[in-house]
């Protein structure tokens, strides 16, 4: 903030001194800019976003429109058995999904930055090795995980095997208690190296004399942690929450890619984004259109006001601190 | 930031305002390229036209990326009896197929023929009346298997959409070499069956390939047809559904959901994480002696090992069945239909009558080693021609997928959830059939 005021400073002075008229056609320079992006934005983001509004409130019969529904494909989804139970269901997972990421992934993310900041060896390879998975799309690395964690041919049981640890080589993704736990882990593993590098660049951001005086002071390691570094992390673990937060309610590739479009076995690693596809794609019938809009809808709604929330309450918190 | 943003003023200077105007015709004809590749392609209709007064190109629309080179073949043929009519092949990612195949009969750019998805999944086309009924039009689709028909039938007004190209059949693959091996005859009785699936899992070979992981839940209801068609009352007990008398809560119904959970000590260990190309590497490999599958599996088996020794059975019926006789259900793969739109209807009706005569199914039959639907057309593969012949006989009807596609949720889809839970020990037969019954009756109305 205090940044963006200094700039602006500047140009709003040249424009007081007559500059305006000198650019008067800035504003066409501007659309040759702004048009094409614009136009990207509104075909692909806008519209498909805007008819999948209207698309929700029709009946449907294959991609023929036979009437207006109202709010009846939003009640089709809230009552029609198995929807009714799986939208529920799928809704829990995700909010699994993105506690143990908070929990897992963004901790671990925490504490792989605090070390490479504090010994500062071998930093520059670390930090490449962490990011490394983020390079691969989540379908490939599901599948990967999917090969190494299989119960007939995978390496991870042969080696459980191997060392005589047998009573530890499950079937992981075929199991119900395990599979959720092992998507969150295998999506951890692939997304560290994000909130990794964002704390990694917060962290540098914070003064060293703070520590200093912290220190002084006679505050041990973790006082000085809690204290001092935690509160001024608060921009980056607002940033590192509120992306998470989306991407995990709107993860798709990587369950996919482990457990299936039924969210296997039986359901339990089930997630909004597999009901979505499975209700618009896979199991066909001439409703499809309407009820997956409105799962999309709802989706969509839910994502960006409670991301809206966050990030205001966020912004307080912020505020506090200056 | 300030000195960039200065410069970028000074670009902006009287010596601009001509690069600007290149600027914004440059970012128009960038814009108009993008927008024109976007735009959907002349169909070949329109090149048809222009081609010639009198040859007529017409366009034929499929999901079959892989067959190009067969299908160039078979069309060929047809070229040269009709030499007036240029057909081009336009293959689709089948994933999407659905989708562009909507969206393509209901604009201009689309085909004149297609490639039509069975039972439910040709019923959106249907409704919104995207396709020219064929009754009284081909004659010879009076002569094709009722069962077979059904596929492309429209569910509520019966008319005929298309002309049926092929169908798969459910059997059980068994390796030759590991029955005579271990002294296993084809089983005559299901206690046979067992018996022979004790012997083998005794001898450290895993007796059924049977996969019920992520990839595989939609094979769970197959492996329920194969071994439970007759169980739960095959064609019979189909009727009766259809028409009301009976429900999927019915004690036989629930029966052959049964036979799946009693059956699990002889699939692979852990079945539930288990996933098909697991089933077909331990199969292919000899690890597995028996692979309950369609048609569709005869050609991967054997490319991946084309000297394996395979032969293929009916399942016998298990005790208390209501069908006393071995059963094949089949069903039909989709068909070859005529869009209502098309600018050339009269040759787009040569080619689906065509494609109903013995010189395409023999064609087709031969060139991509499928079960062709026409009647009459013996395939040259022994096992190929010996599930033709079990399904001519035997023939029953996969009744999840035949009937109970129609609506949302389809019978399969919930099955398939149902049974996967069912082994994981979450729930039990009369559950997943009270399930079933659940989910199809919000939208399946008797009679129909």
């Amino acid at each position: 903030m205090v940044q963006a005021r200094e700039l602006s400073v500047p140009r709003r002075r040249a424009a007081r001194t007559g500059a305006r008229r000198r650019y008067a056609p800035r504003w066409r320079v501007l659309a040759v800019f702004l048009l094409p992006a614009l136009l990207l934005y509104s075909v692909f983001i806008v519209y498909p976003l805007v008819s999948a509004l209207d698309y929700s409130f029709f009946e449907w019969r294959g991609i023929r429109q036979t009437g207006f529904a109202g709010l009846g494909n939003y009640r089709d989804l809230l009552s029609v058995y198995p929807y009714d139970q799986q939208l529920w269901r799928a809704f829990g997972h995700n909010a699994l999904f993105f506690g143990g990421t908070m929990l897992i992934q963004n901790t671990v993310g925490l504490l792989f930055a605090l070390l490479l900041f504090r010994y500062g060896r071998g930093k520059r390879f670390l930090q490449a090795a962490f990011t490394t998975p983020y390079l691969v799309d989540p379908l490939v690395v599901g599948y990967l995980w999917s090969l190494l964690l299989n119960p007939t041919f995978g390496p991870v049981n042969a080696l459980l095997d191997a060392v005589g640890l047998d009573s530890w080589a499950l079937p992981w993704l075929g199991d119900t208690r395990t599979a959720l736990p092992i998507v969150i882990l295998v999506n951890a593993w692939q997304w560290v190296g994000f909130p990794m590098l964002m704390f990694s660049a917060a962290l540098a951001g914070i003064p060293a004399e703070y520590h200093e005086a912290a220190r002084v002071d006679g505050a041990s390691a973790w006082q000085a942690f809690r204290r001092v570094t935690l509160p001024l992390l608060t921009p980056a673990i607002g940033v590192v929450s509120v992306l998470t937060f989306i991407g995990n309610f709107n993860a798709f590739g990587l369950v996919y890619a482990m457990a299936g479009s039924s969210g296997s076995p039986a359901g339990s690693t089930d997630v909004l984004g597999l009901l979505f596809y499975r209700v618009g794609f896979v199991e066909g019938g001439v409703e499809a259109i309407g009820r997956s809009s409105a799962l999309a809808v709802l989706m969509f709604v839910f994502i960006f006001g409670v991301s809206l929330l966050a990030t205001s309450y966020f912004r307080r918190r912020e505020r506090r601190l200056v | 930031m300030n000195p960039t943003l200065g410069e970028n003023e000074r670009n902006c200077g009287p010596k601009g305002s001509l690069m600007k105007r290149r600027w914004i015709a440059g970012a128009i004809g960038v814009l108009a390229v993008a927008l024109a590749a976007c735009a959907p392609g002349g169909g070949a209709s329109d090149q048809g036209d222009k081609a010639g007064a009198d040859k007529v190109t017409l366009s034929l629309w499929s999901w079959r990326v892989e067959d190009v080179k067969a299908y160039e073949k078979i069309l060929a043929k047809f070229e040269e009896s009709h030499p007036k009519i240029h057909v081009e092949f336009k293959p689709f990612q089948a994933t999407e197929y659905n989708n562009i195949l909507a969206t393509g009969l209901s604009s201009s750019g689309g085909p004149d023929v297609a490639q039509l998805r069975a039972y439910g999944g040709l019923q959106p086309l249907v409704e919104a009346d995207q396709l020219l009924p064929l009754d009284g039009k081909v004659e010879a689709l009076s002569g094709f298997d009722a069962k077979l028909l059904e596929g492309s039938k429209g569910h509520t007004d019966g008319k005929i959409y298309g002309v049926p190209f092929a169908y798969q059949t459910l059997q059980v693959l068994y390796n030759k070499k590991l029955f005579s091996d271990n002294g296993i005859e084809v089983p005559a009785t299901w206690d046979d069956m067992i018996a022979a699936a004790k012997k083998l899992k005794a001898a450290g070979i895993t007796p059924f390939a049977v996969a019920a992981g992520p990839d595989a839940t939609w094979t769970l209801p197959i492996t329920h047809e194969i071994f439970g068609n007759a169980r739960y009352g095959s064609t019979a007990f189909r009727d009766a559904l259809v028409k009301g008398e009976k429900k999927f809560t019915d004690p036989d119904f629930t029966a052959s959901v049964k036979l799946i959970k009693d059956l699990e000590p002889y699939f692979p260990k852990d079945v539930v994480a288990v996933k098909i190309p697991d089933v077909q590497a331990l199969f292919v490999t000899g690890k597995a002696a028996m692979y309950p599958t369609g048609t569709f599996d005869l050609a991967p088996v054997l490319a991946a090992d084309p000297s394996l020794e395979l032969g293929i059975f009916q399942v016998p019926p298990p005790p208390g069945s209501p069908v006393t006789t071995p059963v094949t259900p089949g069903w039909a793969d989709g068909s070859f239909g005529v869009n209502a739109k098309s600018a050339h209807q009269a040759e787009a009706l040569e080619l689906v009558k065509w494609m109903a005569t013995p010189e395409f199914g023999q064609l087709y039959a031969t060139e991509l080693k499928q079960l062709s639907a026409v009647p009459g057309v013996t395939p040259s593969d022994p096992l190929l021609a010996e599930m033709a012949k079990n399904y001519a006989g035997n023939g029953a009807p996969y009744t999840l997928l035949v009937n109970f596609r129609y609506g949302q949720p389809n019978g399969d889809a919930v099955f398939r959830d149902e049974v996967q839970k069912m082994l994981t020990g979450q729930t039990d037969p009369e559950a997943v059939a009270a399930s079933v019954q659940k989910g199809v009756e919000q939208w399946f109305k008797p009679g129909n």
